[in-house]
């Protein structure tokens, strides 16, 4: 027995994917410490704005507070009550006088004061503060408003409070005919009268423009992003080196020591760790069967000469062997160790053995006789199906003549109440005059035996690729799981792929995979459609829409071969 | 999938070859005995050979065939049956006996059961031919189709519904289209002993495809098996039901 040589072939992509990983972390984590970086400094920036512009308009407030109680009163007591002064007793001339000398020191801080009906023109409203105005209007309990806006293409923090006219105020914004005369005279009749006390007089705002602060920020943030990804890909760059250095520079030695020549070979998709294990697992078997084979080669069971093992199956392995005396050849059929050891796995080795002498079939190599716990076969000659079905499937001409065969034997095998439960192309060897042998029975039931596989209550067996979605659920399945197996069987001979990725996986991940079974169009386009048919109804998920009948399956391949002679000739 | 069902050969060689060629023009996949292999016929090692031989074909143990291994008393059976069954016994090679004895009791396939008799007590080989046993039967068995033989007469019972049940006798070559999912037991007539007034070899073919019951009846030489029973001394009464069919 050979390793089989998985690195033939498999995508070296551990590397890559190491890199594509890494980068997208490190990357990922540095846009986010960007992200979250300039969302920080925009914060306090806000927050900063809020408090400055709070403390101006409250200082304005105060202007207007002082005017209104100290000031106007003293001017009124001072100059009589006819008399009004604008530049000493107007809250709203005062207030904005002040703020704009203010404003010549300090640029970038604007105060409004602003109405819909201002005695000053210069006052009126504009449209924004006109919606701020109505909604300071639409609830009296609504006192401050923050926020930030964008004018002239520049970003404005404001803070805005609203001001409502006292009794006091009314002699000067009550009816025009009451105003003091200086009033009238400055600013006319058409503006900032007709209200009440407790109406809206209008809004006072500041502004503090954060543009360029915001600017900055974003600059910072930037900056930042860049660092990290400079930062990133030098740390990759180390990284790489290290991951070739101490991973991929070992694993590639250790890939060499399973890539010698061997007959069989397999090619696998998945990266180099993926190579690894499947490695690992023919490198198992081939102990176990070096193993068993050293102790039994050169050795003697019964009349027989043990040499060189064929294949294993699901409880023992094949030998080839020949008698001591007229040196004919022989197949040598004898448990694995642990299947000897174990009660349950010695009965199914036990079933297996006696189907093997109550079944007959072309297929089934004849049983000449048992040596205690060693069934001796027929030669069995040739190579097993997945040698063929790894170089890229069987030829179209043989498949029907194998095929036939294999249809054939299982339904024999269903007429007389047998399910073989575990099809593999391991198990099925070709000679070169494409006739079929089955070597291995080893998980098979009868409806007449008790099963011991299910007398115990175990779970799935056999290998999760080939078995039907009924078995990989759980239970044991009947006949329609082995018209399951002969559809995967079809499909790889057919198209030398397995129909969903053959990539090691949890049994509810086969499941899903078994699911979505892939057109075997995709792979030949030139398929007759009804031949695809055939293989996806045998592959169906659901076992009441699958073939109830190995013959079923077998009538529509045959009809297709009177309906396309020309595809079944093909070499 | 084309299956065939017979039952009741009762070593009656010539009907049951006549049978089997007839079979093999109708696209038979497999095939099911439903026992009686032996009792009242010349030919019981032969006929056990080539039930045997015949490919992908499975039998069930009938009265007859368990009798003649001892394994219930052929002395409750009538005397040209009894008389028969202790001259199989004298007949059977070693290897035939086991092979009788290997027989199971039933058959379960799917929706189908497959028994000789009846399913509620297989060896008391109570005949089902009214509604008491049908509807015991039913009641036994959760399959659709309950393929039985036993007692010579090819028959369709169908429960229509819970206690409505339909008696349809075959008379001659029929073909039955089922068209719904109503529960049947079907007795597939017999091979070597019919006993519906037609002498000739009665099987069933069920196609489960287009679910379709095809009866087919097969003349024989029954003079010739009438005179191989006088010949080896077996009851001359059997003989000549076979020549009536009765």
């Amino acid at each position: 027995m050979k390793i089989k040589r998985y690195c033939h072939g498999a995508t070296p992509n551990l590397k890559q994917r190491f890199l594509f990983w890494s980068a997208f972390l490190l990357i990922g984590s540095g846009f986010i410490i960007s992200i979250l970086s300039f969302w920080n400094t925009r914060r306090l920036l806000m927050a900063d704005a809020m408090t400055k512009s709070e403390v101006i308009l409250r200082e304005v407030e105060a202007i207007r507070s002082y005017v209104k109680e100290e000031l106007r009163p003293k001017m009124y007591e001072l100059q009589g009550g006819d008399t009004f002064v604008i530049e000493a007793m107007s809250t709203t001339y005062i207030s904005t006088r002040i703020m704009k000398r203010f404003a010549e020191s300090m640029p970038n801080y604007t105060y409004r004061r602003a109405s819909l009906n201002p005695h000053n023109p210069d006052n009126m409203a504009d449209p924004f503060e006109e919606e701020m105005l109505d909604w300071f209007e639409k609830d009296p309990n609504r006192l401050f408003w923050q926020g930030v806006i964008k004018k002239n293409g520049d970003s404005f923090f404001i803070s805005i409070i609203p001001d409502y006219f006292e009794a006091s105020c009314i002699r000067c914004h009550g009816k025009a005919e009451d105003a003091p005369k200086e009033l009238t005279d400055r600013y006319g009749i058409n503006g900032g009268f007709r209200f009440k006390a407790g109406d809206l007089a209008g809004i006072n705002s500041v502004a503090i423009p954060v543009s360029d602060s915001l600017r900055e920020a974003w600059q910072g943030s930037f900056v930042l992003f860049a660092v990290t990804l400079g930062g990133t890909l030098l740390l990759l760059w180390l990284l790489m080196l290290l991951f070739q250095r101490l991973v991929i520079e070992r694993l590639g030695v250790m890939l060499s020591l399973v890539a010698q020549k061997g007959n069989e070979s397999k090619t696998i998709t998945g990266d180099e760790l993926d190579v690894l294990q499947a490695s690992l697992g023919s490198l198992r078997n081939y102990v176990r069967s070096a193993r068993k084979g050293s102790s039994l080669e050169p050795n003697f069971i019964g009349n027989y000469i043990v040499n060189k093992p064929i294949a294993a199956g699901a409880m023992s392995w094949l030998y080839k062997g020949h008698t001591t005396d007229t040196g004919e050849m022989v197949s040598l059929k004898i448990g694995f160790d642990e299947t000897m050891q174990n009660p349950l796995y010695r009965s199914c080795f036990e079933s297996e053995l006696h189907f093997f002498k109550t079944l007959s079939h072309p297929c089934l190599p004849k049983v000449k006789e048992r040596v205690d716990d060693v069934l001796v076969l027929e030669e069995v000659c040739g190579r097993n199906l997945f040698h063929y079905l790894g170089n890229g499937g069987l030829e179209n001409r043989f498949l029907l003549p194998v095929f036939a065969q294999l249809c054939d034997m299982i339904a024999s095998f269903h007429a007389v109440g047998m399910v073989h439960h575990d099809l593999r192309p391991q198990v099925l060897i070709l000679d070169t005059r494409q006739q079929l042998s089955l070597i291995d029975m080893g998980l098979a039931s009868s409806d007449q035996h008790q099963d011991p596989i299910t007398a115990a209550g175990l779970g799935p067996q056999g290998d999760l690729l080939y078995l039907a979605p009924e078995q990989i659920q759980g239970k044991r399945g009947d006949s329609r799981s082995d018209v399951y197996g002969i559809g995967l069987l079809l499909y790889l001979a057919v198209t030398g792929h397995f129909p969903f990725s053959d990539t090691r996986k949890s049994p509810r991940n086969w499941l899903r995979h078994k699911r979505q079974i892939e057109s075997p169009r995709t792979y030949r386009p030139e398929l007759p459609e009804a031949l695809e048919q055939i293989m996806l109804q045998a592959l169906s998920y659901d076992i009441d829409t699958r073939y109830q009948w190995v013959e079923d399956m077998w009538d529509e391949l045959a009809a297709l071969n009177k309906r396309a002679p020309e595809f079944f000739s093909m070499s | 999938m084309r299956l065939m069902i017979f039952s009741d050969i009762h070593g009656n060689l010539e009907a049951l070859q006549s049978v089997f060629s007839d079979a093999d023009k109708r696209n038979i996949h497999r095939s099911i005995c439903l026992g009686d292999l032996v009792g009242y016929g010349p030919y019981p090692n032969e006929c056990i050979e080539l039930v045997k031989k015949r490919k992908n074909c499975r039998c069930l143990a009938g009265n007859h065939d368990v009798a003649a291994l001892w394994e219930t008393s052929p002395y409750g059976m009538s005397k040209s049956a009894q008389d028969a069954i202790l001259w199989t016994m004298e007949q059977l090679s070693d290897t035939n006996k086991k092979y009788l004895q290997s027989l199971p009791d039933r058959i379960d396939l799917f929706n189908m059961t497959f028994v000789h008799a009846n399913p509620y007590n297989p060896r008391g080989w109570r005949y089902i031919t009214d509604r008491k046993y049908a509807l015991r039967s039913f009641s036994a068995t959760s399959c659709q189709y309950l393929f039985i033989g036993h007692s010579h007469k090819p028959l369709v019972i169908t429960r229509k519904r819970f206690f409505s049940i339909d008696f349809q006798k075959v008379s001659g070559p029929q073909k039955i289209t089922i068209k719904d999912q109503r529960r049947y037991i079907i007795n597939c007539g017999s091979v070597g002993q019919p006993r519906d007034n037609n002498p000739d070899a009665c099987y069933l073919v069920f196609d489960i495809l287009s679910n379709r019951l095809e009866y087919y009846r097969v003349p024989y030489d029954s003079k010739k098996t009438a005179q191989a029973i006088r010949l080896f001394k077996l009851p001359p009464a059997t003989g000549r039901r076979l020549l009536k069919g009765t």
